[in-house]
Order: structure tokens, then C-alpha cells, then sequence
């Protein structure tokens, strides 16, 4: 077995050194040697993004390595989720969560600290990217299966927006479908209150803590 | 002559680099318009634009021609005329920030949502301050506590009008914004005509690090130009995240941020007063927020202050700002540090006085301590006289070894050019500290605040223009409300 432990050396090596070429192919010779693919996604990819991530939230590591790392990551992880699947085999994640700055709003940062947050504590992530509109919110997360739909607001102007999104939701009956999370500058608990989120988060590793303190509320 | 100080962190070359840098993104990269118009005068002026992608890449000689063509001085007007205020490349105006979502609480050292008499009393201490002289406003406020969001521009205005007749600040966030807001200004200054001769009013055109024009802003900005009204285009760079992590590629983009949207405003209106404007910081990567007491800031201020004068235009920079939470010891040295600097480094504008916690955070108390600090700077930038009669060589012949100068003439005819008498920071002995209750400058600056707010009263608005003004407040609100329905 010393191919095995080899070769999980090299995926999370290729984390530690945000690698995404190198993530790719050790992902590639995890696929083709016969081993447990999922164990090989826990132990060679999800347990060293994980521990960045916690060394992020100690402010041992700057932000640039963790994003850098989610990305090599996410190459790898494509490898590995077609590997996966071609067995019939079924991706173990805490939870999908479709992300993206609301309609109006170009702000990119602060959405993309949670995605990588997220993604290094085991939740599968899909950023939408900005000036997402609520319709888009609402089709991806149907398409994608999501649990949570993650919506950022930089601006007290565009944070009007993440209602847009709810009250979508609500005139289709798909409320209780999606766990809904707001997060920004500009928004607090009163707002999320407010517009009838289910929660709010000040920061990314407060998002985290609240996706996996609420787990059996959105969990499907 | 006196010798005027003067802090430089770039050598002719960095510069001309720095230059030829952000020509070659203006060029190879192009930059985002978003507003239509905007890139029409682009594709006329001659630059290669893509209306699929919106992208406009702008050839160097038209970014520098445009350049050429902007004033290295202009005026701002005030509705009393003594605070009329004359911008140059050798000036220096500070302007105070009046608008954030949270306001500071001396008392509870919390936050609470910034309301319209907050707004009023933090426009009528800056129109009290000295060393304000530009001043920013509810205008600019994406939101007022207990106001309708769509007319925030316009009750921000009225309200801050009301409280100072120095030049208030007025939105470009969006066309019809800005065309609000300029119907008022037009009250201020006696018709819209006179408003074309007379800058009553100025703003800030952010263009969005890195390389991009926003729709709204530049829509909103043009209105301005068709007026001829100062505009300070200030890019908001942070370094390492929506700027190359290095001093001097932040430089060179925000260089090509600013200049692109001073390029469009130039073609829209050949000669328009505006400013060279930075907002450029770091981002802390510990954490991923923007660091606005860094001191690369300091830094950042100074170069931009020495590119904006090699295009022979104003610079506005951004200092006086603190992440502390609070007005504690962080807050003192993060703001007198960059502030010092951007003060020697020949910024003509610098905005963010009485700002905390990152800028998300307004502070009457912070304005009071910021004026002080502000009125030091002053000071400092005078440098030292030297002349015969400041050198005194017949009051020390006078005098003799030994002696003491408190009883010459000389002295007291020199004391209030020579030295800065701060009113909050306290020289006494600590027993006199003491017996005044042993207050911090912060305490003081409280003090000044309530004393501010009893006895100054603003300039009273012109007969007939107060009613004018709120007639325009009701019918934009009217109209927005209409929209929501």
C-alpha cells in the first residue's frame, strides 16, 4: 500500500503548495490505482484545505494561500468527482451551497472569502460570481441540487437585493426548499430578520459556524 | 522665499515608469465602460472599443492630450463668499466625511445608524472647524436612518446646505441622482446659468479597481461635467486584492483607473476642473479586509500626489482614516501618520477627516480631533521662516547670555505665526489636569461637540431658497415613491 500513502502525500502536498497542475495529476493517479476515492478525497484533499483553513482563521496564513489552495483544490476535485461518479460512486460533502454577490453589486472579495472558507471546511461551493440576479440565484440552485444559497451585499443600496431574492423564493413556494444566508458590510442579524433570511453571518468563518450549527434545519 | 517641505517617495524615472505602465494597460488590457455614452466619446476620440464587451482600449496620446487639457487650477464657491475656496497643484483643503452608514457614540462607545440630525450636526461642527474646507454630505449617503432610500441624495443635501455655507458635496451615484441634486445646487447658486460660471458644488467619480468604469458613477459624473463642476476621479485600490500586491503595480493601475475616467470627462467637457484621486490601500491578508490606517497608505498618497503633479493637476488622497474601533491610541497614530505624510507629500485634497473603523464609521468627536490635527499640518507645511528678522540676531544681541525673551516685543509679535496653539491637546501639569477633571483630548473633543452644536448656527439660507429646496425634496420623493408602487 505504500503507492496509496504515496500518492496521498502528493495530492496534499499539492494543496499545501497550491499546485493546481499538480493537484490535477495526482487526482489522475489516485483515479487509476484502485484505491478508495473517497478516502482519497478526505484524506489527500478536504483534511490539509481544512487545516489551512483553520490556520487561516488563527491569521497564521494570509488569504491569497487559502484562495490559491481552494483552487488547486477545485482542479483536483473535478478529476476525482469524474472518477467518482464513472464507479457510480456518490461525492461525500457536508453540503452544496450556490454563492454570489447580489444584482447591482459588483463587491467580489468578501463572497469570495466565504466560498473559500467554506470549501476548505468540506461544503461543495458554487460562486456565482457578482451582479448575480435573483432569478439566477434561484436556477442554479435548482440545477445544482443546492442546500444553502449564500447571497453577499456590499452596499446599503444593493443589500435591498437579497430580499429581491427571498421574496422570489417565496412567491415560487421554494422557501422552505433552500437554507438562505446574507452577509456584507451593511447587513446585520435585525436586517436578515428582516427580509426573512434564515441566517446571517458577520465574516467567513461565522458562515461556516452557522451552516454547520443549522445543519439539520437545511440538511435534505 | 521660504523653503516649503516637502516629502517624495518617487524619483523622476519611478515616475515616468509608473506612467508608462498604466498607458500600456490602457492600451493592451483596455479598461470597462459601462455607460454607453461614455465609450461613444471614447470611439470618436479614436480609441478601439468593443460594444460586445464593453471594453475601450485607449491609445496613450489621447489619455495624455486629455490630460493636457485639464486645469492645474480652478475655484469651488461657497454660498457665503468667504469661503469661496481656490484648488491648485500647491493647495491644500482638507475634506472632512460627513456621510457613513454608522455613527459613533461618545457616551456608550457604540454605533448606531446614522440619522438626518446626526447628518445636520456633523455638517454644522465641519462648518464651524477651520481647517475644513471642502465638505462632503448627506448627498453622498446611500442611506439615512428614518429617510426613503431614494431620496437619501436629496433630503442629505437639504440638510447639509441648511447647516453650512461652505461648498457642500453632492452625488454622482446615478444620473438622476445627480440631476437632483444639481437642481438644488442651481437654487444655491442663483439659477442654472450661474451654476455653469460658478462651481457651487464638486463630487468624486470612483472608478472600480481594477480597470473598470461603472454605469451608473459615469452617468452620474458627465451631469457634472455638463456643468463644468470640479470631479475628483478617485481609484480605490487595494493592494493584493483588487490591485497588484506591489506599491508600485497598484500605482501604475490606479494610474490607469483615474486617467481613463478623466480622459472620458475631458472629451465630454474639454477643461473640466478635476482632482487625481486616490483611495489606494492595502489588503490586510490575514484577515481579507481593506487596512485604511495602513501606512502604505502614507505611501500610496505621496506618489499619487507626485504623478497627479507631473500631469500638472490637483491630487486628492485619502487620509485621516483609522480601523480602531474605537478613538484610542491606534487611532491617534494611524491617522497622524498617513495625514503627515500626505500633507508633505503635496496632496491637495484630503478627504476622510473624522472617519474611524475603517471608514464605515463617523465620528463627531473624531472631527474635532481631526481638525487639530489637520490645523497642525498647516503649520508644519509652512516650514521655517528665515529672514532677518526671524533669525533676531538683534533681539539675542539684546537679550544677552542669560537673559530671557518673554518680556520682548519680538516675541509676542511672532507668537501666532511662529507656533500652533492646539485648543484639545493638553500641556498643563497634572494637577491642573487633574483639577479639569483629568479629561483625555477625546473627552475634550466631546466637550467641543456639545459646546459646537449650542452656540454655532450656520449662515442662514437665502429668503425663498428654503422653500424652493423642499419643494424639490417633496417631488422627488413623491416621483420615487410612485416608481415603487
Amino acid at each position: 500500500m505504500a503507492d496509496t500513502e504515496q500518492i496521498l502525500a502528493k495530492m496534499k502536498a499539492s494543496i499545501e503548495a497550491y499546485d493546481s497542475d499538480a493537484a490535477v495529476a495526482a487526482a489522475k493517479e489516485a483515479a487509476t490505482a484502485g484505491m478508495d476515492l473517497l478516502v482519497a478525497v478526505e484524506k489527500g484533499f478536504a483534511e490539509p484545505i481544512r487545516a489551512l483553513g483553520e490556520a487561516f482563521a488563527r491569521m497564521e496564513i494570509f488569504l491569497p494561500q487559502l484562495i490559491l489552495a481552494a483552487n488547486a483544490m477545485e482542479a483536483g476535485m473535478a478529476v476525482m468527482e469524474e472518477a467518482i461518479t464513472a464507479i457510480g460512486g456518490e461525492l461525500e460533502t457536508k453540503g452544496v451551497v450556490v454563492i454570489g454577490t447580489v444584482e447591482g453589486d459588483i463587491h467580489d472579495i468578501g463572497k469570495t472569502v466565504v466560498a473559500a472558507m467554506l470549501q476548505s471546511n468540506g461544503y461543495q461551493v458554487h460562486d456565482l460570481g457578482v451582479e448575480v440576479p435573483a432569478s439566477r440565484f434561484i436556477e442554479s440552485a435548482k440545477s445544482l441540487n443546492a442546500d444553502v444559497i449564500a447571497m453577499s451585499a456590499l452596499l446599503s443600496t444593493t443589500m435591498l437585493y437579497q430580499r429581491d431574492v427571498i421574496e422570489l423564493l417565496n412567491n415560487k413556494g421554494l422557501a422552505d426548499k433552500y437554507f438562505t444566508i446574507v452577509g456584507g458590510a451593511p447587513v446585520k442579524q435585525a436586517w436578515a430578520d428582516e427580509i426573512g433570511a434564515d441566517g446571517y453571518a458577520s465574516g467567513a468563518c461565522e458562515a461556516v459556524k452557522l451552516l454547520d450549527q443549522h445543519r439539520e434545519v437545511w440538511a435534505k | 522665499m521660504n523653503f516649503h517641505p516637502e516629502l517624495k517617495v518617487l524619483s523622476d524615472e519611478q515616475i515616468h515608469a509608473i506612467h508608462q505602465s498604466a498607458m500600456k494597460m490602457l492600451w493592451n488590457t483596455g479598461v470597462l465602460v459601462k455607460a454607453k455614452t461614455a465609450r461613444d466619446l471614447l470611439r470618436r476620440a479614436g480609441a478601439v472599443v468593443n460594444e460586445e464587451t464593453m471594453i475601450c482600449r485607449i491609445p496613450s496620446d489621447i489619455v495624455e492630450e486629455a490630460l493636457k487639457g485639464a486645469p492645474s487650477s480652478f475655484s469651488v464657491y461657497a454660498r457665503n463668499p468667504k469661503n469661496n475656496i481656490h484648488v491648485s497643484t500647491e493647495s491644500l483643503h482638507y475634506e472632512p466625511m460627513i456621510g457613513r452608514l454608522n455613527c459613533y457614540d461618545y457616551e456608550t462607545r457604540t454605533t448606531h445608524s446614522t440619522t438626518l440630525e446626526d447628518v445636520g450636526h456633523l455638517v454644522r461642527i465641519a462648518d464651524f472647524l477651520p481647517s475644513y474646507h471642502l465638505l462632503h454630505s448627506g448627498a453622498i449617503m446611500p442611506q439615512i436612518d428614518g429617510v426613503p432610500i431614494r431620496a437619501t441624495h436629496v433630503y442629505g443635501y437639504l440638510e447639509s446646505v441648511r447647516n453650512s455655507s461652505k461648498p457642500i458635496k453632492a452625488t454622482s451615484r446615478e444620473r438622476i441622482m445627480a440631476e437632483d441634486c444639481l437642481r438644488m445646487v442651481a437654487v444655491i447658486a442663483g439659477g442654472e446659468d450661474q451654476l455653469k460660471c460658478k462651481a457651487y458644488t464638486f463630487t468624486t467619480d470612483n472608478p472600480v479597481a481594477p480597470l473598470h468604469h461603472d454605469r451608473d458613477q459615469m452617468e452620474g459624473a458627465l451631469e457634472f461635467a455638463k456643468y463644468g463642476l470640479p470631479i475628483d476621479v478617485t481609484s480605490e485600490p487595494q493592494a493584493g486584492a483588487t490591485a497588484p500586491v506591489t506599491i508600485a503595480g497598484l500605482l501604475a493601475q490606479q494610474t490607469a483607473d483615474v486617467t481613463s475616467g478623466i480622459t472620458i470627462i475631458q472629451l465630454a467637457n474639454p477643461g473640466n476642473p478635476v482632482w487625481y484621486g486616490t483611495c489606494g490601500s492595502i489588503m490586510d491578508m490575514r484577515i481579507g479586509r481593506i487596512a485604511i490606517g495602513a501606512v502604505e497608505m502614507g505611501l500610496i498618497n505621496v506618489a499619487s500626489a507626485q504623478i497627479a503633479h507631473f500631469y500638472d493637476i490637483p491630487c486628492r488622497g485619502t487620509a485621516s482614516a483609522t480601523d480602531s474601533k474605537m478613538l484610542d491610541f491606534q487611532a491617534g497614530y494611524e491617522k497622524t501618520l498617513v495625514l503627515t505624510m500626505a500633507a508633505l507629500g503635496g496632496v491637495n485634497k484630503i478627504f476622510y477627516p473624522g472617519t474611524m473603523e475603517g471608514a464605515l464609521t463617523i465620528s463627531k468627536e473624531s472631527l474635532v480631533t481631526d481638525d487639530e490635527i489637520a490645523s497642525g499640518l498647516y503649520r508644519v507645511i509652512e516650514g521655517v521662516n528665515v529672514n532677518e528678522m526671524t533669525l533676531a540676531v538683534d533681539i539675542a544681541n539684546k537679550v544677552g547670555p542669560g537673559g530671557h525673551y518673554l518680556g520682548q516685543v519680538h516675541t509676542m509679535q511672532f507668537i501666532r505665526d511662529e507656533h500652533f496653539l492646539p485648543m484639545l491637546a493638553n500641556r498643563q501639569t497634572r494637577e491642573k489636569w487633574e483639577e479639569g477633571g483629568s479629561l483625555s483630548m477625546v473627552d475634550q473633543a466631546h466637550k467641543k461637540v456639545q459646546q459646537i452644536l449650542a452656540e454655532h448656527s450656520a449662515d442662514p439660507l437665502p429668503a425663498g431658497a428654503e422653500a424652493e429646496l423642499e419643494r424639490i425634496v417633496s417631488e422627488v420623493e413623491a416621483r420615487e415613491a410612485r416608481k415603487s408602487t
